[in-house]
């Protein structure tokens, strides 16, 4: 049981004018159980690279083991379906995909896909949307009457109630208020705390990476640029630095401590660390 | 999805491509007609070996073409299986028990299915090389005449040039919801009817609210550029005839005289 990608290439429209390789000899492994973020500009391939994880785009080049199957570049695979109840995947602006008439049908309808019963996949559709935070008014809503937000929330609660052992969110936060954001992170947090769920996370967001990830996965045109745990990542801003990345603002902060004369050891990684470290140290020249 | 080229604009650099699409549309359209006339199979082969030159100094290879074509082909052989059961003239060439070939059924076929290819042949040629704004332009300036009818030909034009800026949007949006749907389940191929029809209508509601959605959008921000149909306007581009023009026109209206002439000698 692994995920892991081998050599992976992806051409785009291969042999027409426009063939575009956006991954090239990508060779990876994605721990279990943990939460990795997949950073990287736009453009540089992290939505290829993470459909690929159930099979909604082949490989061109390379094998990819998910779980206990493999997909080889070239070769039909098996067991599609499974695989896509195992691996959920949101999609970056998923709210295009509500279509039934109403909010809860419409989360109902993977777990139906899937062979649940009707009264199963409601009660499962019930309580993915109670997790994302939408309250009992909006199930009977038409998903065209409710907010950005709100679609967004009412998407990532259709994947959640398919149950995935792993769950793969492009960009779920993006276009949510700050309030919202906290929310859904904790729920992803919580989801892999409480049932050790594998979760990806495409993000540009490095508060998110740095409060509540454990690896990162830094994507360059295509290339795997860098895998590292995140305490690693963020253990001083050079990292970042160098690969044009603005840093979290506690890492902004403990450089700016350390190049006004303070001392700031290594393992402080949150504001309240650093609070003390501040008191402690005016304190002493008082 | 991905791999439709029917209409599609491929940007190359060739003698072809830099003709004023006024010449390229007119030109087609005398081609078209040409087809039509009955000029018999040197006819045929007359506006292939034109339309084949125009393709290689276009610089368009032919398995392009041939990509275009695939989708007939389904149409094709639905054909030949209608006139093979219905065409009893000719000579007879084939009996299966009491069902007997014809050979009219035959050349009926291949003659619908020549007509489609150098149909599709000349399309391509000015589809391939004409940027959809520049198409846009060249029908709008072409129906200038008309407008002292009454044919609203800026109307028409920009409402053409919308169609086209939107179908590879449509396409990609379509793959979209196709990929987020299959990722709960759905399953396009195969499955039982009512789970086909459940799978078509998760497919179909979502693009059409994206549709109308961005629709919507683009009336408001034209609105908002103060864009008003009807108004006199002044164009950033203008076209201009010149020289290689004149000589596509010239070569096409003698192939059509070649076809009229023909078609009298028999
Ligand atoms: N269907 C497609 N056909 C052709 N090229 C594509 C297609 N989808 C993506 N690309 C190209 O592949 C490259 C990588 O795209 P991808 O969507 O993976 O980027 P991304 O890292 O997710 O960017 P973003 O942060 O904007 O979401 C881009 O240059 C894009 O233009
Ligand atoms: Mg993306």
């Amino acid at each position: 049981m692994s995920i892991s990608f081998e050599h992976v290439s992806h051409v785009y429209s291969a042999g027409t004018p426009y063939e575009y390789k956006a991954l090239d000899d990508v060779s990876v492994t994605i721990e279990e159980g943990k939460i990795t973020a997949v950073i990287g500009q736009t453009g540089s391939g992290k939505s290829t690279l993470v459909q690929h994880l159930n099979a909604l785009l082949l490989p061109s080049e390379g094998t990819i083991c998910i779980l206990d199957r493999t997909i080889k570049a070239g070769e039909k695979p098996k067991k599609l379906k499974s695989l896509r109840k195992d691996v959920g995947l949101v999609f970056q602006f998923p709210e295009y995909q509500l279509f039934e008439e109403t909010v809860i049908k419409d989360v109902a309808f993977g777990p139906k896909n899937f062979g649940a019963t009707e009264e199963e996949a409601m009660a499962k559709a019930r309580e993915a949307l109670t997790l994302v935070g939408l309250g009992q008014d909006t199930f009977e809503k038409s998903p065209l009457e409710l907010s950005g937000g709100q679609k967004r929330r009412a998407a990532i609660a259709g994947i959640l109630a398919m149950n995935p052992s792993v769950l793969v969110l492009d960009e779920p936060t993006a276009g949510l208020d700050p309030l919202g954001t906290i929310q859904m992170m904790e729920l992803f947090h919580s989801l892999n705390k409480k049932y050790q769920k594998t979760i990806l996370i495409v993000t540009h967001d490095m508060e998110q990476v740095f409060s509540h990830c454990d690896n990162v996965v830094v994507v360059e045109n295509g290339k795997i640029r860098m895998h590292a745990p995140v305490s690693e990542f963020f253990r001083d801003s050079s990292l970042c630095r160098e690969m044009n990345i603005l840093p979290p603002a506690l890492i902004r902060m403990k450089d700016l401590l350390v190049q006004y004369g303070f001392e700031v050891p290594q393992e402080v990684q949150d504001i309240d660390g650093l609070a003390k470290v501040i008191a402690r140290q005016v304190k002493h020249h008082g | 999805m991905g791999n439709i080229t029917l209409g599609r604009y491929i940007p190359l650099d060739s003698p072809i491509h830099k003709m004023d699409p006024r010449a390229k549309i007119m030109a087609m359209l005398i081609m078209l007609v040409s087809i039509f006339l009955p000029a018999g199979w040197t006819g045929y082969g007359i506006i292939f070996a034109v339309t084949a030159l125009t393709i290689i100094l276009a610089k368009l290879s032919f398995s392009f073409i041939w990509k275009a074509m695939k989708p007939m082909l389904f149409m094709l052989v639905f054909l030949f299986v209608i006139n093979a059961l219905f065409l009893k003239t000719g000579t007879p060439l084939v009996t299966v028990g009491s069902f007997v070939l014809y050979s009219d059924a035959i050349f009926q076929t291949l003659y619908i299915a020549v007509r489609l290819l150098l149909m599709v042949m000349i399309t391509t040629c000015l589809t391939a090389t004409t940027k959809p704004l520049d198409m846009t332009l060249g029908i709008e300036d072409l129906l200038k005449p008309f407008t002292k009818i009454h044919v609203p030909a800026h109307e028409i034009a920009m409402l053409i040039s919308i169609a086209l800026r939107f179908i590879p949007d449509l396409i990609e949006e379509t793959q979209r919801i196709m990929k987020a749907q299959e990722s709960r389940g759905v399953d396009l191929q195969e499955g039982k009817l009512t789970e086909r029809i459940a799978a078509i209508l998760s497919l179909i509601v979502p693009l059409f609210v994206s549709a109308f959605q961005r629709a919507e959008d683009l009336a408001n921000a034209m609105e908002a550029r103060g864009y008003a149909p009807g108004e006199p306007r002044t164009r950033y581009k203008v076209l201009k005839l010149a020289g290689r023009d004149y000589i596509l026109l010239g070569c096409t209206i003698a192939v059509q005289l070649c076809m009229i002439w023909l078609a009298f000698l028999r």
